[in-house]
């Protein structure tokens, strides 16, 4: 159980971080939910955060965000402690129906995160439409949420968050309500919005093979409470193909890592 | 921490403070208000003669034989309504044209027709009753499980089984919820006819008072009044807890 | 309205005019006697009466200048204080309590206070009307406010959106079923007030009307009035259902 035990996941390298571990732990009404985290990711890196239920990784999401303070430690982002959330992270929530306003189209939703922002109301109107592209909804823009199905409101959240031109999106199981082919065609295209974005991305999921798919780095939490037990560095060629990807030896070895860490027994 | 029930509490009891402190300050005389103390006063002694409680008994006397009597129809037509959508669809006009008169609109007539006293009121007061009842044993009628209503069939069972057995059980939690609204209209609309122009019960109690320019007993009134109301929405709340628990919320037989 | 819609409307409306049929009926063979049952030839004609001489568009006008007064007053306060109250939880819980004990309060008992402030005048009708109409709607935007779907309130942070930008964005829209609702709930009991209060206080309005009809055992004139506020109950909450659809158009929409 050598995994187990290592508690920090930060590599030697020239970069610099940009969201920030130290030491970090949160108690909630007497209970320890996530103790003694120290991570480092870097700026542009796309970190995946896996871990049974109930492990704390939701809860490390909402610590880098901000919507949380830690009881020990410091969470910081590019150095500055994190004491509320910023306007340039963005977080994607997985309960999307609840994250959307349903009064508001799908333009209103995004002119949202524009107004917040003092956009001009002249210049929101160009884009929310390229924001509605990227996210492959062009042609929905007068829609309530409740007028469309669960993927796409789902790239709505996020085209509102990509209107906060974000330099970090948390993904809190983005995916976790949509079904297996919904699913993939999402990944790839967070895949590709990323990369033309430069954003940093921590992404928390439960699906090990999906953060093996997309991620540079994964950790996995295990829980009670909630540690780093495992580090993984993916060292997979980069665009990532749903078939060609799954298929790679490689692939399927951090997999069975993967898989070993969370069937292992606790302690 | 405060507890929750201490907070509660705090607001009112602080009212009543500052409200006896200032009257004695500025030792008030008016006709409208009075302190604390000497309400608590007048209420004693017009329990103690017991005015207040002929009066009290009278109101809940118009109120509960009005809504009984409005509860009835409302109920069998409700029922009615919701069993037969023939029925519901014609009568659609004719309802949606009664419903909104006011019930105190009714008051001149009653009064023409039936004079001062308890008919006059109990007519008002039945009126009132009649129409969210009938709203919502319609409603709960219409909104019980399909499946039921299969099952009933499977067993083949007599209309009247079908009505005793399955659709009234069915619909009660939420009937009874209708009944428990219906209360506080009932009262609502009784202590109305009252103040208005009808000479028993607590709000004729209360309008004497008034002209009488005995505020402390006025407010006494106006106390007792409110207590009286929510003492039966509460007794009220309590009783459907304990016959339906959780049905009565979610609206299916537990 | 598709076809099967229209029929059953016109059924409904033919179903509606047999009983006014019968009603004339029972008039007719003076079943009830004239002086409490008019017939409804007479009370339409004492309607066209009314009208004609001015007499009744004065008694509604009344009517209706002191509920729409009432309901204004009680609208932009009930939300104003709902939304304050509404959107703190520390004042939720100290606040909340009593107003839930007020709820059942007949507030027609206010009308005697009211009367010994201000005497048997307009000031009087329009302080009971605005006050008996606050408490739905204060009622209702209270528990508007304190529903707020936390999630949106996290975004809000997110976006580092003002105090006031949360508010009017978030928190009302939000609340605006609930607080439509109450403003129905108003709208009726603005109503019912001034119809006690122009009873009580002899004001003008279709309650002095109807009073005066029934103390001259004018019974067409009664009935006449009794009609007319059926019909404003009618048309308010008609205008009410109409706002409220195009207000909360997207809640109807998808599932």
């Amino acid at each position: 159980m050598a995994a187990a035990t290592r508690q920090a996941a930060s590599f030697p390298g020239p970069e610099r971080s940009q969201i920030a571990f130290s030491d970090v732990t949160l108690a909630l009404g007497g209970k320890i939910i996530i103790e003694n985290i120290s991570l480092d990711v870097k700026p542009g890196e796309f970190f995946c955060i896996v871990g049974a239920s109930g492990c704390g990784k939701t809860t490390a999401l909402r610590l880098a965000a901000g919507l949380y303070q830690p009881t020990g430690g410091t969470v910081t982002f590019d150095g500055k402690p994190m004491l509320a959330p910023r306007r340039d992270i963005a977080i994607v929530f997985q309960d999307y129906g609840k994250a959307l306003l349903p009064w508001r189209t799908a333009a209103g939703n995004v002119s949202l995160a524009l107004e917040a922002s003092g956009i001009a109301a002249s210049q929101r109107a160009a884009r929310i439409d390229g924001l509605l592209k990227k996210v492959g909804l062009p042609d929905h823009a007068g829609k309530y949420p409740a007028e469309m199905s669960g993927g796409m409101q789902q790239r709505l959240q996020i085209a509102r968050c990509l209107a906060q031109e974000p330099k970090a999106l948390l993904m809190d199981e983005p995916f976790g309500a949509l079904d297996a082919m919904t699913r993939q065609g999402l990944q790839d295209e967070v895949l590709a919005l990323v990369r033309a974005s430069d954003a940093t991305v921590i992404f928390v999921t439960h699906d090990l093979e999906e953060a093996i798919y997309l991620g540079d780095r994964v950790i996995g939490l295990s829980p009670h409470p909630g540690r780093i037990g495992i580090e993984l560095r993916i060292d997979l060629p980069r665009p990532r193909d749903q078939l060609r990807t799954r298929e790679n030896p490689e692939f399927l070895r951090l997999r069975r890592e993967l898989f070993d860490f969370i069937k292992a027994p606790e302690k | 921490m405060i507890p929750e029930r201490a907070k509660a509490l705090l607001l009112p009891v602080a009212a009543l403070v500052v409200l006896e402190l200032w009257a004695c300050a500025i030792h008030l005389q008016s006709d409208s208000l009075a302190p604390p103390s000497a309400i608590a006063a007048a209420l004693v002694e017009a329990v103690h003669d017991g005015s207040i409680l002929i009066a009290t008994r009278d109101t809940l006397i118009s109120a509960f034989a009005g809504l009984l009597i409005g509860g009835a129809i409302g109920l069998a037509f409700g029922i009615a309504l919701g069993i037969f959508h023939i029925f519901d669809r014609l009568m659609e006009v004719t309802i949606e044209a009664i419903r909104p008169i006011p019930s105190i609109a009714l008051l001149p007539i009653a009064l023409i027709a039936l004079g001062f006293g308890y008919r006059m009121e109990i007519v008002i007061v039945a009126f009132a009753c009649i129409w969210p009842i009938l709203i919502l044993s319609r409603a709960a009628v219409g909104g019980i499980e399909p499946r039921l209503i299969e099952v009933s069939r499977a067993l083949r069972l007599s209309p009247a089984d079908r009505v005793r057995k399955i659709i009234i059980p069915a619909a009660l939690p939420r009937i009874f919820l209708a009944f428990r609204l219906a209360a506080g209209i009932a009262l609502i609309v009784a202590v109305t006819v009252e103040i208005a122009i009808n000479p028993i019960g607590l709000g004729a109690g209360i309008m004497t008072a008034q002209q009488a320019l005995r505020p402390d007993l006025m407010l006494a009134y106006l106390l007792w009044i409110g207590a009286v109301g929510y003492l039966l929405n509460t007794g009220l709340v309590v009783a459907q807890n304990h016959l339906f628990g959780r049905a009565a919320l979610v609206g299916d037989p537990a | 309205m598709n076809r099967a819609v229209f029929y059953w409307r016109a059924a409904s409306l033919a179903v509606a005019a047999g009983f006014i049929g019968l009603w004339q009926v029972v008039a007719n063979l003076r079943l009830v006697s004239p002086v409490f049952l008019p017939g409804p030839d007479r009370a339409w004609a004492s309607l066209l009466r009314g009208f004609e001489s001015g007499d009744l568009w004065g008694k509604l006008e009344g009517t209706l200048a002191h509920m729409a007064y009432g309901w204004f007053v009680a609208s932009i306060a009930g939300i104003a204080l709902g939304a304050m109250i509404g959107s703190s939880r520390t004042m939720r819980s100290y606040v909340a309590p009593s107003l839930e004990f007020l709820r059942p309060l007949p507030v027609s008992a206010i009308i005697p206070v009211a009367i010994a402030m201000l005497g048997l005048t307009q000031s009087m009708a329009l302080f009971v009307i605005a006050f008996g109409a606050i408490w739905p709607m204060l009622l209702a935007t209270i528990h508007g406010f304190a529903a707020v779907e936390p999630r949106l309130y996290e975004v809000a942070r997110s976006l580092h959106m003002s105090r006031t930008a949360v508010i009017f964005k978030i928190a009302l829209p939000s609340a605006s079923p609930d607080i439509l609702s109450g403003m129905r709930l108003s709208l009726t009991v603005a109503l019912i007030l001034s119809v006690v209060c122009e009873i009580l206080a002899g004001l003008d309005g279709l309650g002095h009307w109807v009073l005066l009809s029934a103390r001259s055992f004018r019974s067409a004139d009664l009935f006449a009035g009794v009609i007319l506020l059926g019909v404003i109950g009618y048309l308010t909450a008609l205008a009410m259902s109409v706002v409220e659809k195009r207000l909360l158009r997207w809640r109807s929409s998808g599932h």
